[in-house]
């Protein structure tokens, strides 16, 4: 912080937005420095929302540890909870049954599909585009509620445990059954939106060429997920999980770097999705879903990486009796919101919120003690 | 007997209007914002009777501001000035003569749409620069940058939609006094009344075209809310209103709704609004019709920013000066 200088460049007026402002809906404080109603310089703080899950972490029992990740986000829940008992099965050497792998994955491709729905009802929000959003969330209710059957919640669903998935989270023919229904009835309704998104010139005039990021920037800014991938770069941490090995999918990719390019990368990556899913359900393997045969031993800090639905997600902490000690959690937004700033430079006021919301931040996830190592 | 007559007609077309007008909101997110967004939407009299009725018994907050009577008072005064409107459509009224003219009219759309700049710019909200937060910690950038509040930023815009959102529906009141060759609404009735609606011809067509645009506008309706952008300003010169303050502006934005649709009626069809008169059924149904059709396209558009508002408004516009020459040839 004390090496930090002020930038004194003569600008004609600030706007501060936030900390509560109703186009975020997030808690964080953004400083428009405007001439004109155009940006010249973007200044973000979060911070409002720390909640301090680590601190209370530490020391807890493992499996204690795990489900309290899964309240750092209400969106992303099980893909924290996924990444914590991944830490745990890494460090004990536990191995997860097949058929509970494909469960996490079906869970994991859900979520996703929930939060990219999400993200994209809100960013058709922010463009003032009401209409879209309210059939949006109309699609994502199908998602929620199989989420719902299999989890047996629509939002903290706890559904993966140390070396497995919980016995509620078992799926028979009557809840394949359904998640098949789902995905058709989930594709026929993307599919119809898309079409409609992309041939509507006042959406497609409003978000084309407002925001750009280029690939450049978004690595320099260490951007991750869709995000990045937006921006044409083709990285996507699901090619190097061993969850994802049996499945066929596209990484999607975008070329503009732009508001458009990102609401397009979240719709095309929700068809990717419906494909998993749709293998999952047809590969099912036939077993156990949970396994016991493990025992609590003292491990170092052990490290977890996994594609969550707005990019990188970080887990790790070591055992000491059964116990977690030094966690650490690091969330995709908070590389992705800090980019996200530069992108809504040079753009009109009422963009600016656009810019910022087109990364899918989450602040609620962010709002954590980090420490900026310089390389 | 005339007088009383007179009297009766004036009164009651004021009356009728303005319950009209306080049903037409509900009408439009009833019917038709909540049809097509496929969710059921609020009971027809809950955005223009039962809020404001709510809104008059609500405790009233004191706004910060540098007069905050002035501010207080802005929606009355706005509503005064759109009754007055109204009252001069009135054909009992056209004794006034110069007052019942398209000048007077468009001198009273102005004095509204100035009204816009003075709620703007005499709020201080509590979203922007008050709200507490250490945002000038050390290395903060641009420390000793002039603070803007989302209000004075709409109260800008305002001012720039008085100089340039305006021009369409100005521009389509004068396709009618071309045609007629008339400023006075007496004659403009009278002229249709002999050679039928302007609306039915290629001039009054488009017109009318270019005079609804202009009334989204007025309207500050999506696609062209600019003036009270969520994204960015919220509510805009509304943002502190609370209370019988905010009642009175829901009640005169439905009456401007009312009024605007009674305006092209007297313009383009040449009914002017009088309860006395079976065509005043046509001075509803107009009424009905605008918000509804504006509801619709505000449903399926986004937010304009200057980018696509300017090509738009420019476009409309000569649109609006073909049908005038149309009109004068």
């Amino acid at each position: 912080m004390d090496d930090k200088k002020e930038n004194r460049t003569v600008i004609e007026a600030e706007v501060p937005m936030g900390t509560v402002h109703p186009g975020a809906l997030e808690p964080y404080r953004l400083r428009l420095f405007v001439e004109d109603e155009i940006v010249r310089d973007a200044e973000m703080t979060v911070g409002v929302n720390h909640r301090g899950v680590e601190r209370i972490m530490e020391g807890l029992p493992v499996e204690k540890a795990n489900s309290l990740t899964e309240k750092i986000c209400g969106i992303c829940s099980n893909i924290h909870i996924w990444n914590s008992c991944r830490v745990g099965e890494i460090a004990l050497g536990i191995e997860v049954p097949e058929r509970a792998v494909y469960i996490r994955v079906i869970m994991g491709e859900l979520e996703r599909l929930h939060s990219h729905i999400l993200y994209l009802a809100h960013g058709c929000e922010v463009l003032g585009h009401e209409t879209f959003s309210m059939r949006l969330f109309y699609i994502r209710e199908t998602v929620m509620e199989l989420l719902r059957m299999i989890g047996g919640n629509r939002v903290q669903y706890g559904s993966a445990v140390l070396g497995g998935v919980r016995p509620r989270c078992e799926l028979d023919e009557m809840r394949i059954q359904k998640l098949t229904e789902g995905m058709n009835l989930l594709e026929e309704g993307l599919n119809d939106f898309a079409n409609r998104f992309v041939s509507d010139p006042m959406v497609m005039s409003r978000i084309t060429g407002v925001g750009v990021t280029s690939p450049e920037d978004a690595l320099r800014l260490a951007c991750s997920g869709p995000t990045l991938r937006a921006t044409g770069v083709e990285l996507d941490l699901r090619t190097e999980m061993f969850e994802y090995d049996p499945f066929e999918y596209d990484v999607i990719t975008e070329d503009d770097g732009d508001v458009k390019s990102q609401l397009l990368t979240r719709v095309f990556e929700n068809f990717e999705s419906i494909k998993i899913i749709r293998q999952a359900i047809r590969n099912l393997p036939d077993g156990p879903i949970t396994n016991r045969s493990w025992e609590m031993q003292d491990t170092p800090i052990t490290k977890s990486y996994i594609e969550a639905p707005r990019g990188t997600l970080y887990h790790s902490y070591a055992l000491e009796d059964g116990r977690v000690r030094n966690c650490v959690i690091r969330t995709p937004s908070m590389a992705n919101i800090g980019a996200m700033q530069y992108s809504a430079i040079g753009h009109h006021i009422t963009d600016a919120q656009l810019c910022i919301v087109q990364c899918d931040p989450c602040f609620t996830c962010t709002d954590r003690a980090i420490q900026i190592i310089k390389r | 007997m005339e007088l009383t007559y007179s009297l009766i007609g004036v009164i009651g077309t004021l009356a009728v209007s303005f319950i009209v007008s306080l049903l037409l909101p509900g009408i439009e997110r009833k019917f038709i914002q909540a049809r097509i967004q496929q969710r059921v939407g609020p009971p027809i009299t809950s955005p223009g009777v039962m809020a404001p009725i709510k809104f008059f018994f609500k405790q009233t907050i004191d706004p910060v501001s540098p007069m905050p009577r002035l501010y207080n008072a802005l929606p009355l005064i706005s509503l005064i000035i759109i009754i007055i409107l109204l009252l001069l459509l009135i054909p009992q009224m056209y004794f006034l003569g110069a007052l019942a003219s398209i000048i007077a009219i468009i001198g009273l759309l102005k004095v509204e749409e100035i009204m816009y700049m003075f709620m703007g710019s005499l709020s201080k909200s509590v979203l922007s620069v008050r709200m507490p937060f250490p945002d000038r910690a050390k290395g903060a950038a641009h420390p000793d940058t002039p603070r803007t509040f989302f209000e004075e930023l709409s109260s800008l815009r305002a001012f720039r939609l008085i100089a340039f959102g305006s021009f369409p529906i100005y521009i389509a009141l004068f396709v009618a006094v071309a045609m007629t060759g008339s400023l006075y609404l007496s004659d403009i009735i009278a002229y249709q009344q002999t050679n039928g609606p302007i609306l039915f011809t290629l001039a009054g067509a488009l017109g009318a075209i270019v005079f609804f645009i202009g009334y989204m506008i007025l309207l500050n309706e999506y696609p062209f809310s600019i003036l009270k952008g969520k994204p960015d300003v919220v509510e805009g010169p509304y943002l502190e209103y609370a209370a019988k303050y905010r009642a009175y502006v829901y009640i005169t934005r439905g009456f401007l709704m009312f009024t605007l649709a009674t305006l092209f009626a007297t313009l383009f069809l040449g009914i002017a609004p009088n309860i006395l008169n079976p065509s005043f059924i046509v001075t509803l149904i107009v009424a009905l019709l605008f918000p509804m059709i504006m509801a619709v396209m505000s449903a399926f558009s986004p937010i304009f920013t200057y980018k696509q508002f300017y090509p738009t408004v420019a476009g409309v516009s000569i649109i609006g000066v073909v049908a005038i020459v149309a009109a004068l040839l």
